[in-house]
């Protein structure tokens, strides 16, 4: 590829701590954090710096480039913000370098690949990205969700009101109550209820861990 | 029983898996596909995605079972572990 070298981020020489201080923090933002595992760590990160050196940016050191480089960008590390339903499930990431926040002993995990059948933990957002009284529509794969904050506690409803599919996660917040923004039907966030007759919508479980919110999908 | 282990050789998993198989003294061949070139190496990943329905390693074939990923309980039952 002869634009590889122009769009790298690291250049040759990079160590596993320059790896560490740019990946983490990144991580960090999307609920995840190194395995506790060091010696693990270690191993995958040298696996990285191989494929840095041969391949020009780190790609996943255990899946295989396509040779499209849009495809191929899904596979840069960190790649979790691409497979959130996946790792999620996992509680790590396929190659087992990151692991949720809310795991303890990484090692655990090693070798279990296989994520389980039935809902899952989604990462939305991190506490902080929302103040009390406030809405936002998230993207959990191809759904979008409206997430709500009232007095510190998060509720998580379907994105879309049943009167003419506005996006609910758009709307004012009154106490407990969110107004579609476009023509103010109300609903209860914590239940989903409306006035209106066959107009209540799905809701989601929200679990908050250290600092990050989860939905169940 | 044949059991084939496709690798990358940079992949952390890849290497447990065949550490845990050489510990139990099963005997396998290893295809390292990223060390591979030309047709060798499309090959060997149209098979790995035939077998797999992706690129994500190790994936390890035994007797025509496949296991995607370390997955240590899955190769116990296939192995006779
Ligand atoms: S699976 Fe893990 S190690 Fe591999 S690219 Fe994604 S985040 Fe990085």
């Amino acid at each position: 590829m002869s634009d590889a070298t122009s769009k790298r981020r690291f250049s040759p020489g990079t160590t596993i701590d320059d790896l560490k201080a740019y990946m983490g923090p990144f991580a960090a933002r999307l609920g995840y954090k190194f395995n506790t595992d060091e010696d693990f760590v270690a191993m995958v990160l040298e696996g990285e710096i191989e494929v840095l050196d041969r391949d020009g940016d780190v790609y996943c050191p255990c899946r295989m480039r396509t040779g499209d480089p849009k495809e191929d960008l899904k596979i840069v590390c960190p790649c979790i913000p691409f497979y959130t339903d996946q790792f999620s499930a996992m509680s790590k990431c396929w190659c087992g370098l990151f692991i949720r926040t809310d795991v303890e002993d990484g090692s655990t995990l090693h070798g279990v690949i296989e994520a389980p059948d039935g809902p899952v933990d989604v990462r939305v957002a991190a506490t902080g990205d929302l103040a009390d009284g406030q809405g936002r529509v998230v993207a959990v794969g191809k759904r979008k969700l409206a997430l709500f904050r009232v007095d510190g506690e998060f509720f998580c409803l379907e994105n879309v009101c049943k009167h003419l599919w506005a996006p609910l996660g758009e709307g004012y917040l009154d106490g407990h109550f969110v107004m579609c923004p476009w023509h103010g039907w109300r609903y209860d966030v914590r239940t989903g209820t409306t006035d209106h007759p066959d107009a209540d919508v799905r809701t989601f479980a929200v679990t908050v861990l250290g600092g990050e919110v989860f939905v169940r999908i | 029983m044949a059991t084939k282990v496709y690798a990358l050789s940079t992949c952390p998993y890849c290497k447990m898996a065949r550490k845990y198989l050489e510990e139990n003294s099963v005997s396998f061949d290893v295809v390292e596909v990223d060390m591979l070139t030309g047709s060798e190496r499309e090959e060997a990943v149209s098979e790995v995605k035939r077998l797999s329905g992706g690129t994500s390693f190790p994936v390890i074939e035994v007797d025509g079972e496949v296991i995607v990923g370390f997955n240590k309980p899955k190769m116990q039952k296939l192995l006779h572990l």
